[in-house]
C-alpha cells in the first residue's frame, strides 16, 4: 500500500517526518518497506518564463525563445510548439537534464540556432497525454522554482506492506485512524455536502436484486447524470500516478480515488449501455463466456459472481467490469456501484482466471461494510464536482446480510501474563478506545465492541496483541525459559542425529556435501532409464526441469558435477544425503519418503600433487567407502555382487547387507555420462539410509578377550582363471574349517601382460587362543587348505 | 711402582684415553670401533682385567673395584657421546631431506553451509533443552495449512505461493507442520525444533524454490513473550555475536497471536546502515536491520486443533530460514551458490 504524505494529512495533522512515520508504523506492524519518490525524474526540472520569443529564421514551425530559467543569464531555446508565447510560465529542462525518457539534454545547434535546455510538453514529462503543445505553468511562480514544487507533486511516497489481517490499512483513512491513535492526534473524516436532483429518484429507476445473499451481503448504487468525460483535474492526476494509479478519465479516476482513499472499490457503468431497470447480482452459469473491459474473454463457471442488468451481465463481480457498460467518451450518465462481496468467492474468481486487481484484492482481505454508504455518497460528490454530473436523489440498496459488530471479552491480567507486562486497566482502555473499540468494564474485565474495519479482531487473544502491539513488543522483558528436559528415548536413535552422524564421516574420508533441489525434469529420469511407475509429479511446477520428485539422487549430483567440470573443477569426490520421492499407498501421505547417501567419486584419486600418484579414482575407492561406511555405522559387512541389468550404472555392484540390498555402486554408464560432459568414468553410489540406520542400530559392541598368544603368518600364491572371483577363493579357505585359521588378507593381484590367468597372493593368519603354534601344525593346516582349493577349484599354485 | 699400582694407573688412565679417541669419533661406526678397542672382548680394559690374578690377594678386592668403577665410567662416556654423535646425524644426516616438501594430506572434506548453520542452530537449542523433530516433506494440506489456522480460501495462503502434488497434498511450504505432528504425539511441556528442506513456487534474485528452515516452539503452562524475547535473543546472539541487538516487530502469522517479525542489527555494517568506506550497506538496505525469523505466541486455534487446552497451556513458536542465516553468517552474497555446489564454495565451509 502506498501512502502518500499529504492525502494522509488531509485527514490527520501529522507534521513529522516520513521517517519517522516509516518507523513508528513498522514497530506496530504495518511494515514500512521503502520510501519512493515518485517524482525522482522531475526533481531537475525548473519554471522557466519565456522573455522573449521570435521566429526561427530558419525553420517555419520553430521558434526561438529567450528564457529566464533562474539561472542568472537568458538562455536560448529552440521549441517547436504551436503554443508558446512571451509571457508564460513553462517547465525547462535544463541543459545535462535527462527526460524521464531517458533523453539527455545537450547543449546544441538546430538549424543554425542555440539551443541551451527544452521547454516540456506534458508527455514529455510523463505527466500526462498531451503532446501537442508545451505545458503552460501558473504565472505566480518565479523563474528558477523547482517545477515539482510548483506543481505541488508529492515527494515522498511510503510504500506500506500490510499484512492480509489488516485490511483496514488498504486505505488512507485506515492508515489516518492508525496514526491518530499512534500519535494521540485528532481524526478528520471529509465532509459530505452532496446536492442531488430531487425531481429524479435513483430507487424507482433502479432496483437492485440479489440472487445470492452470502455473495453479496450489500450493494448499493446511485446515478449520476450530465457527466462530462474528461481528464481529472491536474491535482487528482498528480495524486493518482504518485501512488502508481494511472490517470484515465474524471469518473474511473474518481472510483480509483475513492477506493485508495476509503478502501472500498467501486465500479462505474454507463447508465445508458445497462438495460431495463434492474440491477441483479446472481452467480453465472458454467461454461458462460464473458468479455471483461480488458477486452478479454473470460470463460466461468457456476462460482462466480456476476453482475447483471435485465438482460445481460455486465460484470465480473468485485473483479472487473464487462466490456459491454464501460464508462467511454460518450458516457454522461453513469450508474455507480458501491457494494460488498463475499472474500472468499472474489478470491476464487481472482485466482482461477489469474485477475487479481485492486479492487479484487481489497475483497478478498474485507471491506468495510459500515463505511460503504460514506464511500459512495463521497464518490458521487466528487462525480458532480469534477464531473459536472448531479446526483439523482436516493440510493437503490439491498442488505440481505447487515453487518454486525463483534463482542469480545477481555481480561487484563490474561493480557499481562500472555505479554508478560503490568500494564492497568485505564492503559487497556485507552489503547483499545484509541483502535476505535467501545469498552465497557464489567467487574475486573472489559466487554468491547469491535468496530467492523476490524475483522482480524474476534477473539480476547487478538485484544491483547493489540494491547502488546501499541504498547511495542520491543519493549517487553526478556526471559529465558527453564525447558523440561526431555529424556524422549527417541531422540538419541533420532532420524537428526543418524543422518548427521553420517555427513560427519563423510566429511572426514574428504568427502564434501552437495545439496540439490528435491525435483528434477522428467526427462531427467528417463534419459538414466529409471522406472516410470512410481514417480511423484509436481501439480503445478516453476518449470519442467522440476516436474518430479526424485527418484534417486543421481541426476542431481550428475548436474552438480557437470556444474563442476564447466568451472573446471575435474577432481570431485562429492556426497548427497537426502531423500527420495516414491508413491507408496501404504504411507500416511501416499508418498514414501526415504533416506538416501549418494557419493561421486571423478577424477584423480588423490589430489594431483607430489607425493601422491596421478591415477584416477576407481571401484575399489568407492567401494572402499561404502565398506568404510558399513563398519563405522553397527559394525556390518557387505556382500558385493554384480548386478546384471543397471539402466545407467556399467558395471554395478548390488552391496548386499544381512541379506537386504543396502544400494548400488558402479560407474556411470559412459553413453549416457558424455551428457554431463564427463570425460572420466564417474564411480557412483546410492544406498538406502532408512535401511542402514535400521540394521545398523540393532547391534551393541560385544567385547571379546584380547589374545595372549602370538601369530603366525603363511603366504599362499595362488594361479586361477581369469573370470575366477577373489571371493570364490575365500569361500573355500573361510569354510574349510580350520580353527586355528583367524584372517584372510589379499596381498597382492598380478595381472600378467598375456592375460589368461593371475596369481592372487593371500596371507593367512594363524593363532590358538591358548598356546603358542608349532610350525609343523601351521604347515599342516597350510596344506590342507592348499589341497582343499585344488580340489573344489580350478586353480594351480606356482 | 708395585704391580698394583701400575694397574690402577693404567686404569685410570684408561678414561682420559677413552674421552680422546671418543672425540675424534665423527660417526656411529667409529664410536663401535672404540667400544670394541676399549670394551670388547678382547679390548684394553679386559686386558688389564686379565692381570688381576698376578696381583697379591691382599690387593686384589681393591683393584677389582677400581676396574668395576673404570668400566661403568667408560660406558658413561660412550653413551652421552653416542647420544651426541646420534643427535648430528639426525640433524644434518641425509642432505635430500625437506621438511617443506608437502605431507600426504588426506583430503580435506566440507558439510554444506547449510547443514553447518543448521548443526550450529540445533547444538544452541538442544544446549537450551530443546529436542531435534523431522516429518515428511510431502505434506497433507491439512498439517502444512488447515490445522495451523489457514483454512482453505484464507488470503494468508497467498504469503507463500504453494507446490502441489494433489489438491490435498502439497511440498511442504514451512517447517510448520511440525509443531501439529509433535504436539499430536505428546503432552506439554515440550520443547523442540524441527530443521528441513520447504518448498515454494517462486524463483528469482532472493528466492530459490527450495530451501531450509528451522522450526521451533515450546509449549508448557505460563509460556510468556518475555519466554520467546529471552530464547531468540539469546539464540542471536549465539548464532551471529554477543554484540548484536535484536528488535521484534509485530506481524502476522495466522498460526501465531501475537506474531512478530525479528530483526537483528546488521552484521555487515554493525547497524550503521553504512560500510566502513561510507557507502550504503546493501545488505540492510541502510536501515541498519535485518530480518531474520518470524515468530509468535502460538495461536489458541492451534492448540485446540491438537485438543490442548489454550486456557491451559501457551506457547511460542518460531521459523528461520537457513540459508538466510548462512547469507549472513558467512557474508555470501548470491543465494543461487547455496544450489550449485561449485567445489570453490563447498571448500570455504571445510
Ligand atoms: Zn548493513
Amino acid at each position: 500500500m502506498l501512502l502518500s504524505l499529504s492525502w494522509l494529512r488531509e485527514f490527520t495533522p501529522y507534521r513529522g517526518s516520513i521517517d519517522e512515520l516509516s518507523h513508528r508504523l513498522t514497530m506496530v506492524g504495518l511494515e514500512g518497506e521503502e520510501i519512493v519518490r515518485p517524482f525522482a525524474h522531475l526533481s531537475p526540472m525548473v519554471v522557466g518564463r519565456v522573455v522573449e520569443k521570435k521566429q526561427h529564421p530558419g525553420a517555419d514551425k520553430l521558434s526561438l525563445c529567450s528564457v529566464d530559467a533562474g539561472t542568472g543569464e537568458n538562455l536560448s531555446i529552440v521549441c517547436g510548439a504551436p503554443n508558446v508565447q512571451a509571457g508564460q510560465n513553462v517547465a525547462v529542462a535544463l541543459e545535462g537534464t535527462e527526460l524521464p525518457g531517458g533523453q539527455v539534454i545537450k547543449k546544441t545547434s538546430i538549424r543554425g540556432e542555440t539551443s541551451q535546455g527544452m521547454i516540456c510538453s506534458e508527455a514529455e514529462l510523463e505527466l500526462g497525454q498531451d503532446s501537442s503543445g508545451i505545458m503552460v505553468l501558473d504565472g505566480a511562480f518565479s523563474p528558477g522554482t523547482g517545477l515539482r514544487r510548483a506543481l505541488d507533486l508529492e515527494e515522498f511516497v511510503l510504500d506500506i506492506g500490510v499484512t492480509p489481517n489488516r485490511p483496514d490499512c488498504l486505505s488512507v483513512m485506515g492508515l489516518a485512524r492508525e496514526v491518530a491513535a499512534l500519535f494521540d492526534l485528532p481524526l478528520y473524516k471529509p465532509v459530505l455536502d452532496l446536492h442531488e436532483d430531487n425531481s429524479r429518484h435513483c430507487p424507482d429507476e433502479v432496483q437492485i436484486e440479489i440472487d445470492d445473499p452470502s455473495g453479496c451481503p450489500l450493494y448499493q448504487a446511485r446515478i449520476i447524470s450530465g457527466c462530462a468525460i474528461k481528464p481529472s483535474p491536474d491535482w487528482m492526476r498528480y495524486r493518482l500516478m504518485a501512488v502508481g494509479v494511472r490517470p484515465i478519465n474524471n469518473i474511473v479516476d474518481i472510483t480509483n480515488y475513492i477506493m485508495l482513499e476509503q478502501g472500498q472499490p467501486l465500479h462505474a457503468f454507463d447508465r445508458d449501455l445497462l438495460e431495463g431497470d434492474r440491477i441483479r447480482v446472481d452467480r453465472s452459469r458454467p461454461g458462460f463466456k464473458f468479455p471483461t473491459l480488458d477486452e478479454q474473454e473470460r470463460e466461468l463457471n457456476d462460482q462466480d459472481l456476476l453482475i447483471w442488468d435485465s438482460e445481460k451481465p455486465v460484470a465480473l463481480a468485485g473483479v472487473m467490469g464487462g466490456a459491454n457498460t464501460e464508462i467511454n467518451e460518450h458516457s454522461t450518465r453513469v450508474l455507480l456501484e458501491c457494494a460488498v462481496f463475499n472474500p472468499l468467492s472474489i478470491r476464487q474468481t481472482a485466482r482461477r482466471l489469474g485477475l487479481h486487481s485492486e479492487s479484487s484484492f481489497r475483497f478478498e482481505r474485507g471491506v468495510d461494510q459500515a463505511n460503504a454508504p460514506f464511500a459512495l455518497d463521497r464518490a458521487a460528490q466528487l462525480m458532480s464536482e469534477l464531473g459536472q454530473g448531479r446526483g439523482y436523489q436516493g440510493v437503490s440498496r439491498a442488505e440481505p446480510r447487515p453487518c454486525k459488530p463483534v463482542q469480545v471479552y477481555f481480561r487484563r491480567e490474561r493480557a499481562n501474563s500472555l505479554l508478560a507486562l503490568d500494564v492497568d486497566q485505564e492503559y487497556c482502555r485507552r489503547v483499545l478506545t484509541s483502535l476505535g473499540c467501545e469498552v465497557q468494564e464489567e467487574g475486573g474485565a472489559m466487554q468491547v465492541t469491535v468496530p467492523i474495519y476490524r475483522p482480524d479482531i474476534t477473539r480476547e487473544v487478538d485484544l491483547i496483541e493489540e494491547i502488546g502491539r501499541v504498547y511495542g513488543l520491543d519493549k517487553i522483558p526478556e526471559h529465558l525459559p527453564k525447558v523440561q528436559k526431555s529424556m524422549h528415548h527417541e531422540d538419541a536413535d533420532s532420524e537428526y542425529r543418524f543422518l548427521g552422524a553420517v555427513k560427519q564421516w563423510a566429511r572426514g574420508l574428504g568427502l564434501q556435501e552437495a545439496i540439490n533441489y528435491s525435483f528434477v525434469g522428467m526427462a531427467d529420469l528417463d534419459y538414466l532409464g529409471v522406472p516410470l511407475e512410481g514417480r511423484v509429479k509436481v501439480f503445478n511446477p516453476l518449470s519442467e526441469e522440476q516436474d518430479v520428485m526424485r527418484t534417486h539422487l543421481l541426476p542431481g549430483l550428475l548436474n552438480t558435477l557437470k556444474h563442476n567440470l564447466g568451472q573446471g573443477n575435474t577432481r570431485l569426490k562429492l556426497f548427497e544425503a537426502a531423500r527420495s520421492f516414491e508413491q507408496d499407498s501404504s504411507s500416511e501421505t501416499g508418498v514414501r519418503e526415504n533416506n538416501r547417501l549418494a557419493l561421486l567419486l571423478y577424477g584423480r584419486r588423490h589430489r594431483g600433487h607430489w607425493p601422491h600418484p596421478e591415477d584416477d579414482a576407481d571401484f575399489y575407492d568407492l567401494k572402499g567407502l561404502v565398506e568404510n561406511l558399513l563398519g563405522a555405522f553397527g559394525g556390518l559387512e557387505g556382500r558385493f555382487v554384480l548386478h546384471r541389468e543397471h539402466p545407467c550404472l556399467e558395471p554395478a555392484v548390488e552391496c548386499i547387507c544381512r541379506e537386504k540390498t543396502l544400494g548400488v555402486l558402479g560407474r556411470g554408464a559412459p553413453d549416457k555420462a558424455r551428457a554431463y560432459k564427463a570425460r572420466k568414468d564417474i564411480w557412483y553410489c546410492d544406498l538406502d539410509l532408512d535401511l542402514l540406520h535400521s540394521l545398523g542400530s540393532r547391534s551393541r559392541p560385544q567385547f571379546q578377550p584380547l589374545p595372549r598368544f602370538p601369530v603366525v603368518k603363511r603366504d599362499m600364491t595362488i594361479v586361477t582363471p581369469m573370470e575366477l572371483a577373489y571371493h570364490q577363493l575365500r569361500d573355500v579357505v573361510e569354510n574349510a574349517g580350520v580353527d586355528i585359521l583367524e584372517d584372510i588378507s589379499l596381498v597382492d593381484v598380478y595381472l600378467p601382460p598375456e592375460r589368461q590367468e593371475k596369481k592372487l597372493t593371500l596371507r593367512l593368519t594363524y593363532r590358538h587362543p591358548e598356546r603358542t603354534l608349532k610350525d609343523s601344525e601351521v604347515d599342516r593346516e597350510q596344506q590342507k587348505l592348499a589341497d582343499l582349493l585344488l580340489k573344489k577349484l580350478p586353480v594351480g599354485f606356482p | 711402582m708395585s704391580a698394583v699400582q701400575e694397574v690402577n694407573t693404567s686404569l685410570k688412565s684408561l678414561i682420559q684415553e677413552f674421552k680422546h679417541v671418543l672425540d675424534q669419533a665423527s660417526s656411529l661406526q667409529d664410536l663401535e670401533e672404540a667400544r670394541g678397542a676399549f670394551l670388547g672382548r678382547k679390548g684394553r680394559l679386559a686386558r688389564i682385567m686379565s692381570r688381576l690374578p698376578e696381583l697379591d690377594p691382599a690387593d686384589r678386592p681393591e683393584a677389582g673395584k677400581t676396574a668395576n668403577e673404570v668400566k661403568t665410567e667408560l660406558g658413561r662416556i660412550r653413551e652421552s657421546r653416542k647420544k651426541e654423535l646420534e643427535k648430528q646425524a639426525a640433524s644434518d644426516g641425509d642432505q635430500s631431506f625437506d621438511p617443506s616438501l608437502p605431507g600426504r594430506t588426506p583430503d580435506v572434506g566440507s558439510v554444506h553451509p547449510v547443514t553447518r548453520v543448521i548443526q550450529d542452530i540445533s547444538n544452541i537449542f538442544t544446549g537450551l533443552g530443546f529436542e531435534i523433530v523431522t516429518g515428511p516433506e510431502v505434506e497433507t494440506d491439512f498439517y502444512n495449512f488447515e490445522a495451523l489456522n489457514l483454512p482453505p480460501g484464507h488470503p494468508a495462503r497467498d504469503m507463500q505461493d504453494t507446490l502441489y502434488i494433489t489438491e490435498t497434498l502439497v511440498l511442504r511450504t514451512h517447517t510448520s507442520p511440525l509443531q501439529i505432528r509433535t504436539m499430536e504425539k505428546r503432552r506439554p511441556p515440550l520443547a523442540a525444533i524441527a530443521p528441513g528442506k520447504v518448498y515454494r513456487r517462486d524463483s528469482d534474485l532472493t528466492h530459490t524454490p527450495m530451501f531450509h528452515q528451522i522450526e521451533g516452539f515450546l509449549v508448557d503452562t505460563h509460556v510468556s513473550m518475555a519466554d520467546l524475547r529471552g530464547t531468540l535473543t539469546a539464540f542471536a546472539q549465539q548464532i551471529f555475536d554477543s554484540e548484536v541487538k535484536v528488535r521484534f516487530r509485530p506481524s502476522f502469522f495466522p498460526f501465531t497471536e501475537p506474531s512478530a517479525e525479528v530483526d537483528i542489527s546488521c552484521v555487515m555494517c554493525q547497524g550503521r546502515g553504512r560500510n566502513q568506506d561510507g557507502t550504503t550497506c546493501r545488505v540492510c538496505k541502510e536501515t541498519g536491520w535485518v530480518e531474520v525469523l518470524g515468530c509468535g505466541m502460538i495461536d489458541p486455534e492451534v492448540f485446540l486443533q491438537v485438543g490442548y487446552d489454550p486456557d491451559k497451556y501457551t506457547g511460542f513458536a518460531f521459523g528461520l530460514g537457513v540459508e538466510r542465516v548462512a547469507m549472513l553468517k558467512y557474508g555470501i552474497n548470491d543465494l543461487r551458490m547455496f544450489f550449485e555446489n561449485d567445489i570453490k564454495f563447498l571448500n570455504q565451509f571445510a
